[in-house]
Parts: C-alpha cells; structure tokens; sequence
C-alpha cells in the first residue's frame, strides 16, 4: 500500500491505495467516479480521458500512485466549465451522442482542443480527436459540434 | 410524407433532440461496470492459448480453491444447444466451460474469482492446465472439403449447413451470353467492436427469489429464456437488466458462455460477481464476424445486361453456433441478397457454411448483405468495363424500376417499393460526378490517383414471423411488445421489450406516443431493457426496433387515447367522438380537460367515470407489420478516393449516401445512423481485420493491431433523402439501423478500382478483398503490371 494525496475535482482526498493500481481503477472503482470510462485499456480509445494537473491523460495507463500531490479532473468535476457547457448544449443539438460511451473523454479532449485554439477548421478538429475513438456517430456530428462551441467561446477562455 | 399528419414540434417527423443525452453528456450514464454492489467479487476466465487442443488436466493451486470453477464445479450448467428446423444443419453442443477439448483461442475454460480484476486475473495465471496440443483446422476453403481434419468429430465433414438458392435456368443464361465475368471476392474476419464490450453483474435476490443480471445486451428478454433453459430455472426466478450499453451493433444480440457462468456463480454462491470483458478478451471470444469467401461469374449481353449469376460461396462460421439462431443466416442473408436491387432473372448461389477453429461467427451491422454487396457490385463494375460502358449506366440498366414494385426476386424477397434508379442518379449528383472526372483528366500534383466507385443495395426490415420461420429459425422474433400507462398525474410511462443502446429510442418512442396522445414527450418516460418492467420482446437487432416497437407504441398509445377520448368526453358532457387529444388535453367542441385531470379521475376518482368504464389507463399491444416479408429500405453509396501508386495508401476524400427509409421519425437520428453504419462500413473497407495464422492463432489482440476508423482518415459523410413511405408498417416507417454499413466496401473498392484503372495493362489493378490495405494495393499494382 502507498498513501496518494490529491486534489480530485476541486477537493482533497487521500487514501491508501495498491502500487499497482490504475488511475482509471482509482476514480471508478474507489471514488465511484464512472463518468471516467473503459474501453481498449491501453490507451488508444481515449475514453478515460480525463485532465491530470490540466494536461489530458489516459486514465487507464497512468497509475493511481502518480497522481500524488497531483490536481486530477473527472467529467464529474466540470460543472463550473464555460467550455464544456458550451459544448454539452452543442452535443446535444447536434445529435453528437449515441451510445454514450466516449462522451465524457470526447468532451475532455474537445475542451483541450478549444482551450488550446486547435479547433479552427474540420480538419484541425478531426487531427485533434485522433486520440479518441466513437464507434457510433462516424465523427461528422461530433466535429460540428466542437466546431460550433470552439467559434462561440471568446478569446479570453482559451490560452 | 405520410403519416405526420399533425406535423408537430416533438411528433413523427421532428428532429428532437435525445432525452437522452444529458445523463452522457454529465458522465452520468449507468452502464454494467458503473454498478457497484457491496461484496462482488470480479470474475476473470482462464481461456485457452490454443486453437485446437485436448484438455489432460487442470491443476489448481490449493491456495486458489474454493476460488477458481471449472465445468466440473458447476454442474448444473447444461451445453448450450442451437436448435434448427433447416434440413441438414448441424449444431455441436457447447459446454459453457470446456470440458475435455478447446476448439479456439479464447475459449473459457475457468471462472476465477478475487475482490479486484487484478487478483482475479493472477489467479487465473495460477491455474495450469495440461493440453494435447491438436492440429486446427484454419483454411475455409479446405474445410469444405474436408482437410486437414474435424472440429467436431461426430460430424463426418466441417459443414453446419449446405444449401443451393436458386431461381430461373443459369447454364440457358451461360450459353446466351456475350460477357462471362467471373472474379473470387474476399471480406475477412473482423470484429464489432462496440466501444463498452460485454459486461454481466450477477447476483442472487432472496427476497425474490431470483438471480438478476445486469448484463450489456441488446436482447435481455431472449437471454432470459436462454439461462432459464440451460440453467434448468423458470423464467419467473430470472430477472435481466440492459442498463446503458455502450454499442452493441450485433455480437451483444446473442447468448454467450460468460453470462451462463455468471449466473451460475451467483446461483452457486453468497456474493455477487462480476465480469467485465477486456478489449483483448473482445477481439478473441466476442462473435466474430464476416468472414466470406466468393466465387461468382456474371453472364451478360453486349450492353451489360446481366443475364445470370452464378455464386460460390463459403462463410467461415468459426467453431461453434452462437445461440439463439446459430451460424445458419449468415451465408443464407449473403445468397438471398446477392441479386440486390437488379432484376437477375437466372440465378445460382451454393453456400457452405463451415467450421473451423475460430471464434464463433455472430451478427454484425449488416449480417450477410456487406459481403453480398461486395460481391454483385464490384462484379457490376467488371461487367460495366467489359462492355465498355458507364458503369452508373449499367447500374441503372439493370436496376429494378420503381413501376416494378412490388418486386418477387429470383432469391426469394419481395421488395414493396422505392425507386432504386434514383437514388443512383442523386448518388452521383452527391459528389458531383463531373467534377470527379474532370480532376481526373487533369491528374494530381503530387502522384496519386483519384477514383470514384459506387455500391446500391437494398435493406430487409422488420421481416415477420412467416420470414423467420422460413429460415428455420426456432427462435422467430416477429413481433414488438409495448405496454403503454398513464399515470394519475397525466405523465406517461411507456414500457417496451427492445433495447436501446445509442439509437434514441427513448426519444423516437416518447415522438411516436406523443404523436398519438398529444403528450409532451418531456412527460413520457420510456423504460426498455428490463424483464421487471416490460412485456416480452425480443430486443434490438435486425434494422427492427423503429418499426416493431414503434409499431407496438402506437398501438397502445392508440387504446389509452381511445379511453382518454371516453372519459373526457364524459366529463365535457359530449360524445366521445367529438373530441381528440392533443396538447394534453381532450379536446371538445365546447371546452377541454386536461389529460392529468382525465387520468386523476381513472385512478383516484371513480365516481367521474362514465358508467361501465374500467379504473387505469393502462394498455398492452403487440405489433407485427401488415406483411410479413420486410419493407426495404435502400441506398447508393458513392466513394472519391486518391490512391498512392507508390505506397498503396488509400486516402478517402468524399462520401456520399442517397438513401430512402420512408417515413422518419427524428430525420436527425436517421442521419446519425447512416453515419455511424457508414464508418463501420468504411471500417471493413479499409481497415478492419482478425487475421489468423496457420496454427490458429488470432493476429489482432488489441485497438493497436485491431484499427477502428478515427476522427482525421474521414471525410464528413454526405446524405441525401428519397421519401417512398412504407404501405405496411405504421406511419410509413422502414427500418434503417444497419444500411449504413452494407455498401461502403463495395463503393470503396469500385473506387480504388476507378482510381486504379490505367495502372498497368491491360485493364488496370483492381483489389477484392477487404480491408483494401496499402499491402494488398500494391500487390494488385504488381499484379496489374506483371501482367
């Protein structure tokens, strides 16, 4: 067992956890954070995308035990975002969601790609999401989507 | 468009958007592994390493008894059996657990069992089994004949099934032709894919007296009847719940060995369990799929009118049937739709389905009609070449006119309508077929080759029971199920036995109550994917939900609006038919009441009912559609590709749908499917494949061998709509779920042929077989010039 201490959406935790133990396992399992979710479990998916100190990361290739003294992010602790706001109204009109699976890390690595200002063209934004597999919608309304959040947000909310 | 008579905001007809996005959109969605249950213990399955093996002995560990369960631990798992009325089929009994043989990798040979995945799976390392490693039988085209040897000894040959479909008189058509085209068409193996695999929580109720389990399936009331028989339970102590599953697009359509062990465990045991499938254990035990192999010669006159086709074909259906329809419609769905929306008046297809040591073949988007496609329309292309016409021209030549309709095939469907020529034409106006010749004539700076390739075909939807049981089927899925209650509050629970599992259901379900009751669709709950709650139903699959539970929810919408209509019109004082519902209220010539105030008076004031009226509001309906045989959607498919000649890569730069489905609830959600069928579709053209070596052994173990179509190798993909409005079916509804994925590796493949067509000489390279990988293009260039 390691003790980790971390700022987990916004509040500290700490806990002692397994060396072994996934980030992904972490949040899922221990923190009852299911918003983060598992799909190929090495890191081509991108589902359990979620921002460590944030920077987007794998969840399930990174180990619980380097999040310490870490600040990690879930979908669950976005409530507060102007980015992600903008984009979950612009999922929801554009018919960006099917099954449900990759949204959470969708929408994680969208923010990321609207906050760094690589969302200004279709062909930008589907180079951005290479990280991140959708076997249900064929991408078209996901790229509208962050397409349309990226043109809304203000210069100021990026970096 | 018929049908959406009172056109509103949220009924048939509207682009709602989904009820239910904003549990996703807040990570909030419930899927197996999201349910925690204090006490599970998480199963992991010791597999077999090896294709083809006798099992000596399984050595556990002492430490790990009482933890690891093998076939002998659990004896009242009975084999799973497929039954099958079809003359001649045959079908291996399938120990859930191995017992004394493995007849592929992956195949489960123990459940073990820890508090984490993790242990679970060391434990499962812990246990040694001794093998007699057999020879595997590997190669379709051998085993047809019976090399090198039996996956099921008792059987004599490695054939589940042999059958001959066929129609008019083909040697007459051979002997009047002017062109014999004859090519070998190949669709590999590959997998569904869904991102969230399989997933089961078991556990036992004592209160109930019931085993539930949660499980990722598109089918929990079948799968019930499947453990209730295996299991030797009756149904009423079998609860299953599909919470959100995250894809299924087929292989979470059928029973597998995992969710027999799961709830037996729970049976077995005081605790609850858990399995969560990993994305290795996906790619090697999730139904596997395509896997065709065709021999076909066209025969056709001098302007390219194909006067018969004559088909070889072999589907390599792995080493045992997936229950409940087993390996059986795969090559019958390829034969049956292999004359496509062409009137082929001669026709011959002899299909061999056989087994080898591999994963169990099972149904993906599309089922047997990707390679059917492939085949006829990659063939129209050759046949369009050899006559040196358009092969658009000879497409629409060939075609099915829409004063035909309804059309018998020579293959035994009956198409009910459409106008298959046009949507060709509006294919080809898509992508601006011009431009595309132009560019070509100009050629492009950097070396490669642009092409452009077309692909048509039509769809079976929402076939009835007469259909299925022509197939043999034991399990016929003919009908939907909805049970439709409004509460004494005026909301509206609607309770339907499919599964929806990113088709908007929820949402297309509450349009069509809400077209019928006049209820806010924000008042309709729709509850699907419970045997507590629902009647049965069969589940989503087969293009069929929209129409069959769409079907089945008018219905029942249709009886509570007529007691609505009663009621109401009893408290207004008038005759029931002076009123209607609609913007929840009934509505009479002089006033209106509330459907809540209607609904408070069936339930909580009995004294305001009409006399001889029951209390509830609360009606059960079934639905089967007017004929039995489908309704057929349909599509063109068109592809602009560039091929580099120098590495084989094949870049895909525009793609375009025109596709009828009739009527469409949410044109939105429509658009989404064709979509997302359309990737998968690119998918298996270009970069899909389980590749398995000559012992055996499957090549593709993880998304880094295994590639699944992402983001920046797709071009936005391109829709246009004809409307022909089904006679059948409510509305005018056709089903469309899976079209999407049927025509792109045809497209794509007349594409890179196009692309491809001056390379070399004569006639240039072309590629038939899928995925079309830069290796396999650059083998057909060396072909192509090596002459």
């Amino acid at each position: 067992m390691t003790r980790i201490r971390l700022c987990l959406n916004g509040r500290d935790v700490a806990e002692d956890i397994a060396p072994r133990l996934s980030l992904a396992d972490f949040l899922r399992e221990h923190r009852n954070l299911t918003g983060t979710h598992l799909g190929c479990e090495h890191g081509v998916c991108g589902a359990c995308t979620v921002l460590v100190d944030g920077e987007p990361a794998r969840a399930c290739l990174m180990l619980a035990a380097a999040c310490d003294e870490r600040e990690v992010t879930t979908i669950e602790g976005m409530a507060g975002d102007p980015i992600v706001a903008r984009l979950r109204d612009s999922f929801h009109r554009r018919h960006a969601v099917q099954c449900g699976f990759c949204t959470p890390g969708m929408l994680i690595a969208a923010r990321d790609l609207i906050r760094r200002r690589r969302a200004g063209s279709e062909a930008e934004i589907r180079l951005g999401l290479a990280g991140n597999l959708c076997r249900c919608t064929g991408y078209t309304n996901i790229v509208a989507a962050i397409a349309e959040a990226a043109a809304a947000t203000p210069e100021g909310e990026s970096r | 468009m018929t049908g959406a008579a009172t056109q509103s905001r949220f009924g048939v007809g509207a682009s709602l958007p989904r009820k239910e996005d904003e549990r996703h959109l807040h990570g909030r969605g419930q899927f197996v592994s999201d349910i925690k249950l204090p006490g599970t213990m998480e199963v992991a399955f010791l597999r077999s390493p090896h294709a083809h093996a006798r099992i000596k002995r399984i050595a556990v560990p002492p430490a790990a008894e009482g933890r690891v369960f093998t076939a002998a631990d659990l004896p009242r798992v009975k084999p799973i059996r497929i039954v099958s009325h079809t003359p001649g089929a045959k079908s291996p009994a399938w120990p859930p657990l191995a017992t004394d043989r493995v007849r592929y990798v992956g195949e489960a040979i123990a459940a073990c069992l820890a508090p984490t995945r993790g242990e679970a799976e060391d434990l499962a390392q812990s246990v040694a089994v001794e093998f007699e490693v057999l020879e595997a039988v590997v190669e379709a085209g051998e085993a047809v004949r019976g090399a090198p040897g039996l996956v099921h000894d008792q059987w004599g040959d490695n054939l589940y099934i042999e059958r001959v479909i066929e129609g008019g008189d083909i040697e007459a058509a051979a002997r009047a032709a002017d062109v014999r085209i004859s090519r070998r068409y190949r669709m590999h193996r590959q997998s569904g894919a869904p991102l969230e695999g399989r997933g089961i929580l078991a556990y036992r109720d004592h209160r109930l007296d019931e085993v539930v389990l949660y499980a990722s399936t598109q089918t929990p009331h079948t799968l019930r009847v499947a453990l209730g028989e295996i299991l030797d339970l009756e149904e009423r102590r079998i609860r299953i719940v599909a919470p959100d599953v995250g894809g299924g697009f087929g292989p979470k359509a059928r029973l597998y060995p995992e969710e027999v062990v799961l709830a037996a465990l729970a049976l077995e045991l005081d605790h609850p369990v858990r399995w969560i499938e990993d994305r290795g254990e996906h790619l090697l035990t999730a139904a596997h799929t395509r896997d065709h192999h065709y021999e076909l010669t066209a025969y056709a006159d001098r302007q390219g009118r194909i006067l018969g086709i004559d088909a070889r074909i072999i589907v390599d259906a792995g080493a045992y049937g997936l229950w409940p329809q087993g390996p059986y419609q795969e090559a019958n769905m390829a034969a049956r739709s292999l004359p496509g929306p062409y009137a082929i008046a001669n026709f011959r297809a002899r299909t061999f389905t056989v087994a080898t040591h591999k994963a169990p073949l099972g149904p993906y988007r599309g089922v047997g009609r990707p390679g059917a496609c492939f085949a006829i329309e990659r063939t129209i292309d050759e046949v369009a070449r050899a006559v040196g016409r358009d092969p658009l021209a000879v497409r629409i030549d060939n075609m099915i006119g829409p004063q035909a309709m309804p059309f018998a095939t020579i293959a035994g469907m009956r198409y009910d309508s459409g106008d298959y020529p046009a949507s060709v034409r509006l294919c080809a106006e898509l992508l601006d077929l011009p431009a595309v010749r132009a560019r070509q004539s100009r050629g492009e700076p950097d070396g490669r080759l642009v092409g452009i390739g077309f692909a048509a075909f039509t769809e079976q939807t929402a076939h009835g029971a007469a259909e299925v049981a022509a197939r043999g089927a034991a399990i016929i899925p003919g009908f939907e199920s909805c049970t439709a209650r409004i509460l004494t509050d005026g909301s509206l629970v609607v309770m339907v036995g499919i599964q929806s599992h990113g088709q908007g259901l929820e949402t297309t379900l509450s349009q069509v109550a809400a077209e019928e009751l006049g209820i806010d669709p924000a008042r309709i709950s729709v509850r699907h994917g419970d045997t507590e709650s629902t009647a049965f139903g069969f589940g989503t699959f087969a293009s069929r939900s929209m129409v069959m539970s769409g079907g089945a929810v008018a219905r029942a919408s249709r009886m509570l609006r007529d007691k609505l209509c009663r009621i109401g019109a009893h408290l207004l004082q008038c005759d029931a038919g002076e009123v209607r519902c609609a913007d929840g209220v009934v509505v009479g010539p002089r006033g209106s009441v509330s459907i809540a105030e209607v609904a408070r008076t069936a339930h909580l004031r009995m004294d305001g009912l009409p006399p001889g009226e029951e209390p509830l509001l609360d009606a059960t309906a079934t639905y089967e559609p007017g004929i039995s045989t489908g309704v057929f959607s349909y599509a063109t498919h068109g592809a602009i590709v560039a091929v580099d000649p120098e590495t084989g890569f094949v870049e895909l730069l525009d793609f375009a749908v025109a596709e009828d489905c009739g009527t469409m609830v949410n044109p939105m959600i429509v658009e989404g499917q064709i979509r997302g069928g359309v990737v998968q579709g690119i998918g298996t053209a270009l970069y899909e494949e389980i590749p398995y070596d000559k012992a055996g052994q499957p090549l593709a173990g993880t998304l880094a061998d295994y590639l699944l179509p992402g983001a920046p190798e797709l071009p936005a993909i391109k829709i246009g709509h004809l409307h022909t409005p089904a006679s059948a079916t409510e509305y005018g509804m056709k089903g469309m779920g899976e079209g999407g994925a049927v025509a792109p590796p045809a497209a794509i493949a007349n594409a890179v042929r196009d692309a491809l067509a001056a390379l070399g000489a004569p006639g240039g390279a072309e590629v038939n077989e899928t995925p079309i990988t830069p290796e396999r293009v650059m083998a057909a260039i060396a072909r192509a010039q090596n002459g």
